[in-house]
């Protein structure tokens, strides 16, 4: 044991000696879950990812140089995204990092971050309070439930005329964050709560929860679930024969969920901060570039990567060098015009600025029918 | 009260599913006694395999069933052949690290050929309700209900009725004897794991159908299979099917009177309890292996 740790201080040791030899790149490392049971969203973020890298390489690349993306599996568990961190700083020695995908990965590896004082972009992450643990490095270009709750709220009380809603989410972190801030917001407006339910990732048959929901004759039933979760779930409500108005939040209105969930996915509404059906001119081009590429429109989380590795790229340019303290000061004065609104961030790190749609599928498309710029935590 | 059909009607449903689902691993772990932890993994491949045969090759349901149990059935043979034949004799162990790690190269094998995105199986029809009274079901699971039941009989059938039959449980009680007597042992546990894979893939691809194919659900079905057979005891298809009733009813009831969150610890209570009072399973023969 001694001879490993005494061995793991000698390596360090050299590493810290050898001067980081000059790259002819710019290298910016990101982990995101490749294997496991959120693989198929991390890829959609690693596809934006690669898009945004291309682009900006495509126009000169940054300080005179071609940007490298260096794509590290951390499986959405902490002890993998912190094994993933440590590779990119010390073997890539990349510049900035972006990731991880899941709150509690990120979590673990905002030390990691603060320790070789490396900036660290999530494009993901929503759990509320990893922007309330002062750690200067870190910067969330992403919503959260909170923010979506207050966004929508109202406009979902009052379009969807609802009085009895039932809640069902993911049992994790975020579904029960989703369901805590929704049913806060919308009780705080008068709707009932008659049902609040959660179930396991990878569940497959809802049929019982639904009993439930039947008998509970709610008006509308909010769901927090991901991509396919969510499709199931969607799909046996019809199933069931029931008609009540659905709702929610996660990768809903993408073109996978609809694909999956087919017919069941008519009229259903999803608060999103991304949908490919926004109608902005530079959307417009994105989703042309994004779909010219990957031959599918993107979603929440290929928009997620498009604009975190921007908003690195941006700040690296504006930097103008690759120091880290330098590349964290110009990260804070971010104003990043993407797809969907402009980004700028909080002295915690929080973006805000950009704009969130709710969306309604009809005939196979996510239809925009409101839009609100997300407003500053207060 | 009035929510109560419903909830037996559901876990009725679900305990056929889980009853076909842990078929194969009747076969295989409960005949053979081979700890097979890939057994997810060929659930998982017959529902890949099913979404492939259906939207690439064009075919209809039920022929895509056909081929997907000839493609698995080979699977299942060259496995036994060139991999399992190999630790047999030696143990449980081996076979353990054997098919774990099969397992993980089942999973990262699919993930690499058709990456990680849930996928749809064409149905073998429309997906609306049927009402009974209270009870609302849908034509797709009375019809995988249906077919379940088909492929337990049948299994039962092969493994009581026929010669092939009889070499199987001549083999598994003693390969020695059975050898000596002339059965060739080598063949019949290839068939034994080939027809094993062969129903879990069939149970993959139908269940698939209903919910969809992705290359990671094998974990859980591995776990809820062992649970299954486990209840109803090693080797007996009369007791796949109580075990699976057992544990789709429990979890129905669980999960409407009690709570969904925490459905999934339900099963393993049931183990524990069954290996408490009653360790030889539901429905077990009595019989020590030579």
């Amino acid at each position: 044991m001694r001879n490993v740790v005494l061995g793991g201080l000698l390596l360090t040791g050299v590493a810290a000696s050898v001067p980081a030899q000059a790259q002819d790149t710019v290298r910016i490392g990101l982990v995101q879950p490749l294997t496991g049971s959120v693989a198929y969203n991390g890829k959609s973020v690693v596809e934006g990812a690669r898009l945004a890298v291309e682009d900006m390489n495509a126009a000169g690349g940054v300080l005179g140089k071609k940007i490298e993306l260096i794509v590290e599996d951390g499986q959405c568990t902490p002890a993998n995204s912190v094994n993933a961190v440590e590779k990119l700083v010390q073997k890539d020695k990349v510049v900035t990092l972006v990731g991880a995908f899941c709150s509690s990965a990120t979590a673990a590896i905002m030390p990691v971050a603060q320790k070789y004082k490396l900036p660290l972009i999530t494009g993901v992450s929503s759990k509320a309070s990893l922007t309330e643990q002062g750690n200067p490095y870190f910067f969330r270009a992403a919503e959260t439930d909170a923010l979506m709750a207050e966004a929508f709220a109202k406009i979902l009380a009052n379009d969807l005329k609802l009085t009895k809603v039932a809640y069902i989410g993911v049992n994790d972190d975020w579904g029960r964050g989703g369901v805590e801030e929704f049913s806060r917001d919308l009780t705080a407006l008068g709707v009932k709560t008659v049902l609040t339910e959660y179930f396991d990732h990878g569940a497959t048959d809802f049929f019982t929860l639904l009993t439930k929901l039947r008998a509970a004759k709610p008006d509308g039933v909010f769901v927090a679930a991901e991509t396919q979760d969510g499709s199931i779930l969607v799909k046996q409500i019809r199933e069931m024969g029931l008609d009540t108005k659905v709702f929610g939040v996660g990768s809903w209105a993408t073109a996978d969920f609809i694909n999956l969930t087919g017919e069941a996915a008519e009229g259903i509404h999803a608060a999103v901060p991304y949908a490919s059906s926004m109608d902005t001119p530079r959307n417009q081009a994105f989703v042309q570039k994004y779909q010219a590429k990957y031959g599918i429109k993107p979603g929440k989380y290929g928009a997620a990567g498009y604009n975190a590795l921007n908003i690195a790229g941006q700040a690296i340019a504006r930097a103008g060098g690759t120091d880290a303290e330098a590349i964290r000061a110009s990260l804070a004065k971010t104003s990043y015009e993407a797809p969907n609104g402009v980004y700028k961030f909080t002295d915690k790190g929080q973006a805000y600025g950009f704009e969130a749609v709710l969306v309604r599928i009809e005939k196979g498309e996510p239809k925009v029918i409101a839009s609100t710029p997300v407003d500053a935590p207060h | 009260m009035d929510l109560f059909p419903q909830f037996l009607a559901n876990g009725l449903v679900m305990g056929v599913f889980y009853a076909l689902s842990a078929l194969g691993l009747t076969l295989i772990f409960g005949l053979m006694r081979v700890v097979n932890f890939a057994h997810g993994e060929f659930y998982m491949l017959g529902g890949v395999s099913g979404w492939f045969v259906t939207n690439h090759l064009g075919l209809d349901f039920f022929s895509g069933l056909i081929v997907v149990a000839a493609f698995m059935a080979a699977v299942g043979w060259l496995v036994d052949r060139f991999l399992i034949e190999r630790v047999r004799g030696q143990g449980e162990e081996p076979g353990i690290l054997l098919t774990i790690g099969l397992s993980i190269f089942l999973v990262n094998g699919t993930l690499l050929l058709v990456g990680p995105a849930p996928m749809k199986v064409a149905g073998a029809m429309a997906e609306g309700p049927l009402f009974f009274g209270p009870i609302a079901v849908t034509k797709l699971r009375l019809l995988a209900v249906a077919v379940g039941i088909a492929l337990i009989v049948g299994a039962h059938l092969l493994i009581r009725r026929t010669r092939l039959g009889a070499a199987m449980r001549a083999t598994f009680q003693d390969p020695m004897a059975a050898s000596l007597a002339g059965i060739r042992t080598g063949h019949v546990y290839a068939a034994t794991f080939a027809l094993g894979c062969t129903l879990a893939a069939l149970s993959g691809m139908l269940l698939a159908s209903i919910y969809s194919a992705q290359a990671s659900v094998g974990g859980l079905i591995s776990l809820k299979s062992f649970v299954v057979v486990i209840l109803g005891g090693m080797g007996s298809f009369a007791g796949a099917i109580a075990g699976g009733l057992l544990l789709g009813v429990a979890e129905a009831m669980w999960g409407g009177y009690v709570s969904m969150g925490m459905v999934d610890v339900i099963g393993f209570v049931l183990v524990i309890l069954i290996l408490l009072f009653r360790p030889q399973g539901l429905f077990s023969i009595r019989t020590e292996r030579a």
